[in-house]
């Protein structure tokens, strides 16, 4: 079999690609590895009712007039239409650093600007600064390494802010122990303070469904249990690809969007990257009864928390640091339809390592998951109130599972800590996109799968 | 085509990527990317665009010519003299 376009990789940056080709040229092929797409950002079937994985919220929201806003170049490079997503925006979220302060933020940055007037009164003009900086910064423009934390503590000359507007920005987006390049924090920043978060009313599914089938309709074609086994290329250029069932797949363009060490790996190349520590993360599910009420949760969206004095982001030496984490009340965004349950979502960094030694599906590691299960339960109460008696199911990932079903190496969701901007690995007609491109989010992830299409695929056909 | 009608199917074209452009004040003579609020990305549609609508295989070195209302009709003129 041949096609011109093949892409490995359902989730959002591979589905993202292959709609945007389509539109032009119907003769592209998506493979997935799973039965289902969505990479990081699916869903599963537990309890007689359907979780998602990955989403907490989307960021990046933009209302439509902003025609530059990252989301709605998004729609119109897919030629989607904004009311077919069934957007809501977030009510509020916070960033908690539990007896020290507390930053709440929302869709409207006039929150955040005037919590930090209030609660940092020393730093407001600095801070002004800081705005400043990011505004006129490009962060697209190629360059070197720069060091966000080092900016931000010269340009804030207040470690406790620093840390604190660091925090939201390294969980939901960086691959790299504590500190982000600066171009990386600009556009976090932009995404998540300065934008900020929705959701669709249903769940991830009517996204992936809504790409699928404008997909399929200009004519594109998906395979889901399609494993790539290997990558036949000689010297720059790539000829296609052999799938574990033995069938060979020709191409005259091939995109991949598994990560670059992954790609390397099925190029049975060795990886010319640099090997930095890789993230992993925990991640537990509360359903609750739809009557729970957390009265201390003030109905937050989001609460970034951090219990220690400096904020630490890097792999623990323990199975999970319970120190810092995220927690996620999806019920929380606006004019939602009223839902049967009611869910706590919590996040915290972990160790792929300690996980990996105590061995997937043995009973030590069962006993670990359920342990680590509790104590981020009693994390979540201390800053959300008691739920423990109104938890229906519960379920955890850890790296090990979220390296099961989405192939990310070592689970780690952010993928590798360097990151190949121009989606360039070295081939003539093989180009990386997704994670490792380094655009992050499910609005960056899709934006990461169009520009490299647009950038090395349309323009030379 | 004529002259007018390659300068409808661009506006038609930028039309099917922002349904809200506004072309009222629109100068023929001035790019149009300034004019639409219309970025690189968006750029592409039209070349790939043209291609799918009349078979037109616009080479990379030539996307500056499109910069314009007035430069698109001028450099598509002869492309599409039977189209």
């Amino acid at each position: 079999m041949h096609v011109p376009f093949l892409i490995i990789g359902g989730g959002l940056s591979g589905l993202a690609a292959a709609l945007r080709f389509a539109r032009f040229l119907p003769d592209v092929l998506l493979l997935e590895k799973h039965s289902r797409v969505g990479g990081l950002n699916s869903y599963y079937y537990r309890n007689n009712r359907l979780f998602e994985t990955g989403l907490h919220a989307i960021t990046n929201y933009a209302p439509a007039e902003i025609k530059n806003a990252p989301l709605n170049r998004l729609l119109r490079q897919l030629k989607i239409k904004r009311r077919e997503l069934d957007l809501h925006q977030q009510i509020g979220s916070e960033v908690r650093f539990m007896g020290r302060e507390s930053l709440l933020f929302s869709n409207d940055f006039g929150l955040l600007d005037t919590e930090i007037a209030s609660k940092f009164p020393g730093s407001y003009n600095r801070w002004q600064h800081l705005l400043q900086l990011i505004e006129e910064y490009d962060p697209f423009r190629p360059a070197p390494f720069l060091s966000a934390k080092k900016v931000l503590r010269e340009t804030l000359a207040d470690n406790l802010l620093t840390d604190m507007l660091l925090c939201p920005l390294m969980y939901y987006g960086s691959s790299l122990e504590n500190d982000m390049d600066l171009g990386q924090f600009v556009i976090m920043f932009r995404a998540i303070f300065l934008e900020g978060m929705f959701r669709p009313g249903g769940t991830i599914k009517d996204i992936l469904d809504l790409l699928l089938s404008h997909y399929q309709a200009h004519g594109g074609k998906i395979r889901t249990k399609a494993a790539v086994s290997r990558i036949i290329s000689s010297g720059k250029r790539v000829q296609g690809v052999v799938l574990t069932s033995g069938e060979e797949i020709s191409c005259d363009y091939l995109l991949s969007t598994i990560g670059s060490e992954e790609t390397f790996a099925l190029l049975h190349k060795p990886c010319p990257l640099e090997s930095l520590p890789r993230l992993g993360f925990v991640e537990t599910i509360f359903e609750l009864r739809p009557e729970t009420s957390l009265p201390r949760s003030e109905n937050r969206t989001i609460i970034f928390y951090n219990t220690t004095a400096t904020f630490s982001y890097q792999q623990p030496q323990t199975l999970v640091d319970f120190n810092s984490g995220v927690i996620c009340l999806p019920q929380n965004f606006q004019d939602l339809s009223p839902s049967p349950f009611k869910e706590v979502r919590t996040t915290h960094l972990a160790s792929y390592e300690q996980w990996h030694t105590l061995g997937d599906g043995q009973s030590a590691y069962n006993s670990a998951k359920e342990d680590t299960a509790l104590a981020s339960r009693e994390v979540a109460e201390k800053i959300l109130g008691n739920f423990a008696e109104n938890i229906v199911y519960r379920d955890t990932f850890t790296p090990l599972t979220i390296e099961r079903f989405t192939a990310k190496k070592q689970g780690a969701i952010y993928g590798n800590p360097v990151k190949i901007k121009d989606g360039d690995i070295g081939y003539n007609n093989l180009f990386l996109a997704g994670t490792d491109q380094g655009f992050l989010g499910i609005v960056g992830a899709m934006l990461s799968g169009v520009s490299i299409v647009n950038q090395h695929i349309l323009p030379r056909l | 085509m004529t002259r007018d009608e390659i300068k409808d199917l661009i506006l038609e074209i930028i039309e099917d990527i922002d349904e809200d452009a506004d072309f009222d004040a629109l100068q023929a003579d001035k790019p149009l990317r300034d004019q639409l609020d219309l970025d690189s990305m968006d750029f592409l549609d039209i070349v790939m665009e043209l291609r799918k609508r009349h078979k037109l295989q616009i080479p990379e070195e030539d996307y500056p010519q499109l910069a314009t209302l007035d430069s698109c009709v001028n450099y598509l003129e002869p492309l599409l003299t039977d189209a």
